[in-house]
């Protein structure tokens, strides 16, 4: 009884007492915290590694990264943990998130920060990728991450089929064409399928692009704040139509799953397809993936509807963001590590340890200098997407407050397509409606009115 | 007179109508006079009918002549959603009533006096003092909050502005709302039938006097431990279109790979089924305690006047269960509208398109992943809470009287 | 006559033979259907096992493979490595914090419900009692901003404070409280001690049972938390182990099914020992609250 007493007694105190003497370290380490949405071990130590760097560099900073699951999370991370007055320094922000987290009001511009010299630094960011990011005079986030889309194709089911290994497709009727060969043996080859990407908008964004067509009225939003999505606009009719034919042929498949990039590299990596298109920036990983799995992978363009000229590809990708409400000297770190991460050696290193592209001309010449494109031809591909690229507004990318509800309705509308047979027209024209619907709620909330 | 003014008196007055009306007829059914009940309705009802009407500033039945001229009514939808809300703001001094006069002049049926041992004094406040704090801050406080942010939009917090019903007006016309609700109360029957079926066929068994009897109970209840979320996270793997077990067995036996999370026809199902294999073991469990409170004696007399085994349980042992089906319903309904969200998070996260976003979930989304839709996320959570509080009363007054308590 | 009777004897045996031999072949059907059910229940959570051992090439490999893997130590290494561990030793402390919390502001308000009379009792109990209507869930919207004012975000603070007390407590203390016989109550004849001293020394030895059945109830809901949470938390290490385990899902390349699966059943031991360990007292916990 008494020792029951006793525990309980024990209990009580620590139940009442512990909650309340959360301790604060009172040191003078300065501590920076940086969100971002890299949650697989290669990635993870790259940055690890980054960050030990910098801090043998500069003893008194400490900064502890933070992975989210996704790059929604982690922008909604950042906003709910802004709210409540505790913000991470440092977050990750992809490109489409670009309005929201202007609109938002928890950043501050990094060159609202930045010194001279540093400023003078940031001029070595390869200009199309800088723009990005610099709205008026301020620049308001640093690139960190930039990819885009490329074909992965299997070498040795290609040749298994009697294909030519290197010339894989490049437009749509292409990938139908090399499809029927591939489909045609498919049990002789172990397929499922022939062709994988996971039901992601952003695919469907790099094809509207690439077509240099827009995805918002006023130019994308970058002349004044877009208010209509165009979603049932023959660009993307021409998308929807494609991928809808590959579908009913059975040769285009997909985990089932959202957003899926794990699963669908899996498909690939497990050969269950032949040709896969996703990011560059899991060139480094789905490489490791095939020659475990024992096949040759190679990369090509990616594919696009054959009357299109090719425009390029949106630029842009992730980059790191401020957030407002820290000490001066807590920014001025910030910044530092900031500029530190994307400097040249890191960014080449970020490069082959990712695929990510290199962010700044002097990364770029040092890579060139040491042969490595030439050593290394997947990772010319997505460089040369890059650099081909024509300027404009397509290839801005589109600035939508609400970008994050549109991918969603343009992941539902594909779905609708795919997995329940709805017509292309019929499902783009209710995606449209949503769309511009969401927009006008976001605009108007925004506003205030 | 003043708009506002006319405003007002439209809620006094449909809150005095309701109150008098349906007041009289409880008045009337327990032999109390009529004309009182009527007066005390109506006075009652249009004071409570202002307790949701002051905070809504009886914007529903303001006069707009450009949205009536538009509607081409004067019964706006604004207007006929302001008496609902009316209705249902009279009836939380109306109830009270009610119960009074059905209890024969006393709200609750207290035990007088026999427990309660210590005097008056300032002690028992101080004893609940530590319950009322929490309550009141961490409950009824957001619950006040809830009301008035369902009445306003805004982004992120800032900017907010007092939209009246808007909110509530466009969820009602929002296709995906509604079909939200469909999908609930399909996903929430199932759970409900075919779960608590299944439950009571297996603890009818496992109750039998054979060998093993508590190995089997044990065997059978301990998926309960696992949480929604880890259900789901398993079943995610099991159900992989292309490489889970499920897809492979089907795959080798009958040559298809169904799209468990892709089709809008099979995904509702894969939430179903993680539901009722998490849920089965607490179902069972407490199907077992009923059984085993069934007297062998009332068995035994029924089996001698020759009732089978089948006329035995229907006849006896379902009526005495029903206290236990009664508290499992309503447990397995609350965990089909709320307990479900780490399921359906880590399935299918509501998709594909919608067919797997029940309501909590798309509350859940609408709060946290937009920034400009905490107004319409917290009209979501009071029709939510009318919803499941209305199905609670429902449920203990419809269940009450039917229900065969054995004790 | 004799005869007769050993005629009827002998159908009744007869008779019983035969029942005992249906009643037999019943039984053995009755074990087949409920070993065929167990084993199905139990699938999942095989399966489960058995992918917590592969390593992602044997998970993804075709056909399926229903052996054992050779990787379990290094997922659940990954799963260390991701700071399940301390998630867990959070979500220990948490739940402990509450359920001691809890049952003291329980137990002082059944005393003030049932030993005392005193203006406004209906009232209170009444208010106390319609929270019951109100789930976390429901106020989740407000709840978040009203933490985040107080400067609890992120702390775990936002995660024990809101649940420390909550009208199922208050109900079960009072039913267990109003069941328990007056005289007995007397016969520890302490007539004249404090309401305290009273509830310490009379009450709360009659009531460990019920004590250990709120206990494991409020337990095994706060180990399964994962809404507020999610909300609620932004720093990694802590998070609660639901989240966590949530989280190791979202990574990698390829969705690494090891790590995850060994996560999850990490994840689960606790409660799953406390909830089979305990059953009966979870059950008599629920049984008591809807005692008339």
């Amino acid at each position: 009884m008494l020792s029951r007493s006793k525990l309980v007694g024990l209990l009580l105190v620590v139940a009442l007492v512990i909650p309340f003497a959360v301790t604060t370290a009172q040191d003078d380490t300065i501590e920076i915290v940086f969100s971002h949405a890299f949650g697989d071990e290669n990635r993870q130590q790259l940055v690890a590694d980054v960050i030990a760097a910098y801090e043998a560099e500069h003893p008194n900073v400490q900064v502890t990264a933070i992975s989210n699951p996704s790059y929604r999370d982690t922008l909604n991370g950042a906003i709910l943990a802004a709210q409540q007055g505790n913000a991470p320094h440092i977050v990750q922000v992809f490109e489409v998130g670009t309005q929201l987290a202007l609109d938002s009001g928890i950043f501050i511009p990094v060159s609202s920060v930045t010194d001279a010299e540093q400023l003078a630094d940031l001029d070595d960011v390869i200009a199309p990728v800088r723009n990005y990011y610099t709205v008026g005079d301020d620049i308001w986030s640093l690139p960190w991450n930039s990819s885009n889309p490329i074909l992965y194709y299997n070498r040795d089911i290609f040749e298994a089929a009697g294909l030519d290994p290197d010339n894989p497709p490049s437009t749509y009727n292409e990938v139908l064409a090399t499809c029927d060969v591939l489909m045609e043996q498919a049990d002789a080859l172990g397929l499922q399928g022939c062709i994988g990407w996971n039901m992601h908008s952003w695919f469907v964004e790099q094809w509207v692009a690439e077509q240099g067509a827009l995805l918002a009225n006023n130019n994308n939003g970058r002349t004044a704040r877009a208010t209509d999505v165009m979603l049932d606009s023959g660009a993307m009719m021409n998308i929807f139509n494609w991928w809808k034919e590959l579908a009913d042929n059975g040769y285009y498949i997909y985990t089932g799953a959202l957003e899926d990039w794990n699963g669908s590299d899996a498909l690939f990596t497990g050969q269950q397809v032949a040709m896969h298109i996703t990011s560059t920036a899991d060139l480094v990983n789905i490489n490791e993936a095939a020659v475990e799995a024992g096949f040759q992978m190679d990369t090509g363009l990616l594919p696009i509807p054959d009357s299109a000229e090719r425009h390029g590809v949106v630029v842009g990708g992730a980059s790191i963001w401020l957030t407002a409400d820290h000490p001066q000297e807590e920014l001025e770190a910030a910044v530092d590590f900031m500029i530190f991460l994307g400097n040249t050696q890191n960014s080449v290193n970020w490069h082959k340890g990712t695929g990510y592209f290199p962010i700044r001309y002097s990364s770029i010449d040092q890579l060139e200098a040491e042969g490595w494109f030439d050593q290394n031809p997947f990772f010319r591909t997505a460089f040369d997407q890059l650099t081909n690229t024509v300027e404009g507004y397509a290839t801005s990318g589109a600035l939508l407050g609400n970008f994050l509800e549109v991918r969603t309705i343009i992941e539902e509308a594909a779905q609708s397509v795919i997995d329940s047979g709805v017509d292309p027209l019929e499902a783009l024209t209710e995606a449209d409606a949503r769309a511009d619907e969401s927009l006008a709620a976001y605009n108007e909330a925004v506003m205030g009115e | 007179m003043s708009l506002d003014t006319q405003a007002i008196l439209w809620s006094l007055f449909f809150g005095a109508i309701f109150g008098a009306l349906i007041t009289a007829y409880v008045y009337g059914r327990h032999q109390r006079s009529i004309i009182t009940g009527a007066g005390v309705g109506a006075v009652v009802g249009a004071l409570s009918g202002q307790i949701l009407m002051l905070p809504l500033r009886h914007c529903t039945f303001a006069y707009d002549p450009e949205v009536v001229a538009e509607a081409g009514t004067r019964f706006t939808p604004e207007f006929l959603f302001g008496i609902g809300v009316v209705l249902i703001s009279s009836l939380i001094l109306l109830a009270p009533v009610w119960v009074w006069v059905s209890q024969g002049g006393r709200l609750f049926n207290p035990e007088v006096g026999r427990t309660e041992r210590f005097g008056r004094s300032p002690l028992p406040y101080l004893f609940l003092l530590p319950t009322l704090i929490i309550l009141v801050f961490f409950l009824y406080w957001p619950m006040i909050r809830v009301v008035l942010m369902s009445l306003e939009t805004s982004f992120l917090g800032l900017n907010a502005r007092f939209v009246c019903v808007d909110n509530y007006l466009r969820l009602m016309n929002d296709s995906r709302y509604i079909h939200s609700f469909t999908v609930t109360f399909g996903i929430t029957i199932a759970i409900v039938i075919i779960g608590m079926s299944i439950a009571l066929f297996i603890s009818v068994l496992a109750s039998q006097k054979i060998r093993g009897a508590n190995i089997y109970r044990t065997l059978l209840i301990w998926p309960y431990a696992l949480s929604p979320v880890i259900a789901g996270l398993i079943f995610l793997m099991m159900f992989n279109p292309q490489v889970g077990i499920v897809n492979q067995v089907l795959y080798t036996l009958f040559g298809i790979r169904p799209r468990w999370f892709s089709d809008a026809a099979l995904a509702p199902w894969v939430i179903i089924l993680t539901s009722i294999w998490n849920n089965l073991g607490f179902n069972v469990l407490f199907y077992i305690a009923g059984l085993q409170s069934v007297p062998d004696e009332l068995l035994e007399a029924a089996a001698i006047d020759g009732a089978n085994a089948i006329q035995r349980f229907f006849r006896i042992t379902f009526p005495l269960l029903s206290p236990y089906t009664f508290f499992l319903l309503i447990t397995n309904v609350t965990y089909a509208f709320y307990g479900i969200f780490g399921a359906v998070d880590t399935l299918t996260q509501g998709g594909p398109r919608g067919a797997t976003s029940v309501l909590i979930y798309q509350l859940y989304e609408d709060a946290f992943e937009y920034t400009n839709k905490t107004g319409s996320a917290a009209a979501q959570s009071l029709i939510l809470f009318l919803l499941v509080a209305g199905l609670t009363i429902i449920q203990f007054r419809y269940v009450e009287r039917r229900v065969t308590y054995g004790e | 006559m004799e005869s007769e009777v050993a005629n009827a004897r002998a159908q009744a045996l007869a008779l019983a033979r035969t029942r005992h031999t249906r009643r037999r072949r019943l039984n053995y059907l009755i074990h087949a259907i409920l070993i065929l059910t167990c084993f199905l229940l139990a699938v999942p959570v095989l399966y489960a096992l058995l992918v917590a051992t592969m390593t992602n090439i044997q998970f993804y490999g075709q056909p399926g493979r229903l052996l054992p893997g050779n990787d379990l130590w290094n997922n659940i290494a990954v799963t260390f490595e991701r700071g399940l561990g301390q998630q867990i030793l959070n979500t220990v402390f948490v739940a402990l914090v509450v359920v001691v919390a809890k049952t003291v502001t329980s137990l002082l308000a059944g005393l003030a419900f049932v030993y005392f009379r005193f203006p406004g009792k209906w009232f209170l109990f009444f208010f106390v009692l319609l929270t019951l209507l109100m789930p976390t869930e429901i106020i989740i919207v407000p709840l978040f901003k009203i933490v985040s004012d107080l400067q609890w975000g992120d702390t775990f603070l936002a995660l024990t404070v809101p649940f420390f007390a909550s009208a199922t407590g208050a109900f079960l203390f009072r039913q267990h409280f109003s069941n328990i016989p007056t005289e007995l109550a007397e016969a520890a004849q302490l007539d004249g001690a404090s309401p305290l001293r009273f509830l310490w020394a009379v009450l709360v030895p009659l009531s460990w049972n019920v004590i250990g059945a709120m206990a494991v109830i409020q337990f095994i809901y706060m180990w399964n938390q994962y809404l507020w949470p999610i909300i609620i938390m932004t720093s990694p290490d802590k998070q609660v182990v639901q989240v966590g385990v949530r989280q190791l899902m979202a990574v990698g390349a390829q969705t690494d099914f090891g790590p995850v699966m060994a996560g999850a059943i990490i994840a689960t031991l606790p409660s799953l020992i406390v909830f089979v360990a305990l059953q009966e007292q979870f059950m008599n916990g629920f049984a008591l609250t809807r005692e008339k």
